[in-house]
């Protein structure tokens, strides 16, 4: 059996690819399950996707724990613990992980088990990324049992609701990696039919009372421990020779990421701003600007 | 559930809802009920209904200084009466003390609001129960991956609605306003000096109260996150979503949009959703989007004419 796993973040399209490499291996003849797995549906947070592909039907369910194969659309996920990237990663698991850095930056991730790849994100063609075509396409190419053809052909049918020249871009996109990541000849190795799961070791558990059983929280804002700033991708900056401390960013955050000072000044709390970029958008004085988040952290570490 | 408000030294307030909450970036529904929870200060008692917003308190995190309690989405105006009278017998029995009170909020999505929640709400009116209904109105099922609710606009694909919803919007303030309630009222986040007027005014009364909140859904109706009070905006320039307040039995535009022909188009404001690409590619859909201006026309002729 093969299992697939897709990282990315709420929004990048990983489920779509997971769908798109899903559809590719059904039109190749195998046993196809494919899904995605959130939280919930939220833009920017860590998610991931997962396929399974067999000879035979499918019986295994629920998360992979031993992929065979890893893909990443997000290189800033490999850094965060909780996104779970390097889950049950072994020597023999190939981890495509899709960056603009060099391959430098990656000889110090020496922890990192299994072997690395990495592959460019496609250009941008009128805005859209297709990100999630070029997943799968790496994934195709990994894999070495898809054809081009059905490649596309699968391409195609998960994105039908796009026009048709967006299709023929998403096709290229795939393809081009595709043909990149093919040359590299690094095949997954198909996993064991079944995984050996250890029998749980059961324990009875009485039940408590209502009131200790009733999941209360007795503590205010506890959400402040959360680090919902990981999910940001861009950074807003405040640029006070410009702001004029009208605090409309205040009002419109709809995180209640700024704040406002004794001085009527606002601050932006990065521990949590998730990065919609809406105070950029709603500033009258134009303060607020934008720097990547990779960027940026860059120059934190610098300084630090 | 949480317990009764307690302001910890080491919170940095200045925001009545926490951050670190779980909703999308750019999160419109988020954006308006804070706005909302700032003016009614933190003596607040959330009954929020499955959907969206129950995210944000998942245990052992909360984003409330007051209380919360989950309901199920057909009972949060029922959950609502439960809080509101075991707060009356504590305050009646001296074990609360006055100044202990707190302000019953039930807060849902359209979905629970104008669908499954509605006969416990018509029910919580009939007996006058003192609360007020927060509803943020993202015009569909968020929470589950935007299925078609009573509240989606015509035309607007879900993903129980693949070429478009053919039926219309269900008109949740009228349901209200024909209950006769105490109060209520139209906002949206992007118009807060309107908000702010119309949640003062509110916290002067007793009774059955409505917010029913326009609330821009980056993830659902495909927009960039940064977009989202851009929308909210155009929304109310373009006549769509009407800013009102009924009082005394009264009713009133708050915020009346330019003339016809004078104010944006709808069409500015469909065209940044992704929601209503299909009425512009691969082919212009003339016959729904001229619909849709005429319906905002029409209501807006009407308003005038009645002066
Ligand atoms: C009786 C019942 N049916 C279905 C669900 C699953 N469910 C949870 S949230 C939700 C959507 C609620 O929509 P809405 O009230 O508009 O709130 P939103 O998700 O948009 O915040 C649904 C269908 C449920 N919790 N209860
Ligand atoms: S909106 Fe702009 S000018 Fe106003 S306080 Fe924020 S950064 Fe300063
Ligand atoms: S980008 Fe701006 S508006 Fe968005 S969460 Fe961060 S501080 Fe708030
Ligand atoms: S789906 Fe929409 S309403 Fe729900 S949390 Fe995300 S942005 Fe907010």
């Amino acid at each position: 059996m093969y299992r697939i796993r897709f990282h990315g973040r709420g929004g990048q399209g990983m489920k779509t690819a997971s769908r798109i490499l899903g559809t590719a291996l059904f039109l190749e003849g195998f046993e196809v399950q494919d899904a995605p797995r959130y939280g919930a549906e939220r833009r920017g947070a860590p998610m991931f996707a997962y396929v399974r592909a067999h000879h035979k039907p499918i019986n295994e369910r629920g998360i992979i724990s031993r992929p065979a194969l890893v893909v990443v659309s997000d290189d800033s996920l490999l850094a965060m613990a909780a996104a779970g990237v390097t889950n049950g990663l072994t020597a023999a698991t190939l981890l495509a992980v899709c960056t603009t850095r060099p391959s430098s930056f990656y000889d110090h991730h020496d922890d990192l088990k299994g072997q690395l790849i990495l592959f460019r994100p496609p250009a941008s063609v009128n805005g859209h990324s297709q990100l999630s075509s070029c997943c799968a396409g790496a994934a195709a190419a990994l894999l070495g049992i898809i054809s081009p053809a059905n490649l596309a052909a699968a391409v195609a049918r998960e994105l039908d609701a796009l026009p048709p020249e967006r299709i023929r871009v998403n096709q290229q996109a795939a393809a081009t990696v595709f043909r990149r990541l093919t040359e590299n000849g690094a095949f997954v190795r198909e996993g064991a039919d079944q995984v050996r799961v250890k029998r749980p070791h059961w324990l009875t558990l009485a039940l408590d009372s209502a009131a200790l059983a009733a999941p209360a929280i007795h503590a205010a804002a506890t959400t402040l421990r959360m680090d919902t700033g990981l999910w940001r991708s861009q950074r807003p900056e405040i640029d006070f020779d410009t702001c004029t401390c009208c605090g409309l960013c205040n009002i419109y955050c709809p995180d209640g990421a700024i704040s406002l000072g004794d001085n009527g000044c606002p601050a932006i709390d990065y521990q949590h701003c998730k990065g919609c970029l809406i105070c950029l958008n709603q500033c009258p004085t134009g303060a607020i600007s934008a720097r990547p988040e990779a960027a940026a952290h860059e120059t934190d570490e610098v300084e630090a | 559930m949480s317990s009764a408000p307690q302001k910890p030294s080491s919170q940095p307030l200045g925001h009545q809802l926490a951050a670190g909450t779980s909703t999308c970036a750019g999160c419109g529904a988020l954006q308006g009920i804070r706005l909302v929870h700032d003016i009614l200060d933190s003596k607040v008692f959330f009954v929020n209904a499955a959907g969206c917003m129950t995210l944000l308190s998942i245990y052992p995190f909360t984003p409330f200084a007051g209380a919360w309690l989950y309901t199920s989405m057909a009972s949060a105006a029922a959950g609502g009466q439960g809080v509101r009278d075991a707060l009356d017998i504590m305050l009646a029995g001296k074990r609360l003390p006055p100044q202990e009170d707190m302000q019953v909020v039930v807060l849902s999505g359209d979905g629970s609001a104008g669908g499954m929640g509605l006969s416990a709400t018509s029910g919580a009116m009939d007996r006058n129960l003192d609360f007020i209904y927060l509803c943020y109105d993202n015009e569909g099922y968020g929470n589950t991956g935007y299925q078609l609710s009573a509240a989606t606009p015509h035309g607007a694909r879900t993903t129980t609605s693949t070429s478009g919803n053919p039926g219309y919007k269900k008109e949740l303030f009228d349901i209200w306003t024909a209950h006769k309630p105490a109060y209520a009222a139209t906002i949206c986040g992007a118009e807060p000096g309107d908000l702010r007027k119309k949640v003062e005014t509110l916290k002067g009364i007793k009774g059955p109260r409505l917010l029913l909140a326009l609330s821009p859904c980056p993830t659902a109706w495909h927009f960039e996150p940064a977009d989202t009070i851009t929308l909210g905006k155009l929304a109310v320039a373009c006549g769509l979503w009407p800013l009102k307040e009924y009082k005394e039995g009264r009713l009133v535009h708050t915020k009346v949009p330019k003339k016809t022909g004078r104010r944006p188009q709808v069409e500015e404001y469909l065209r940044l959703q992704g929601r209503y690409r299909h009425l512009f590619a691969p082919r212009r859909n003339d016959r729904v989007i001229s619909e849709i201006q005429n319906r905002v026309d029409r209501y807006w002729e009407k308003v005038t004419d009645e002066g």
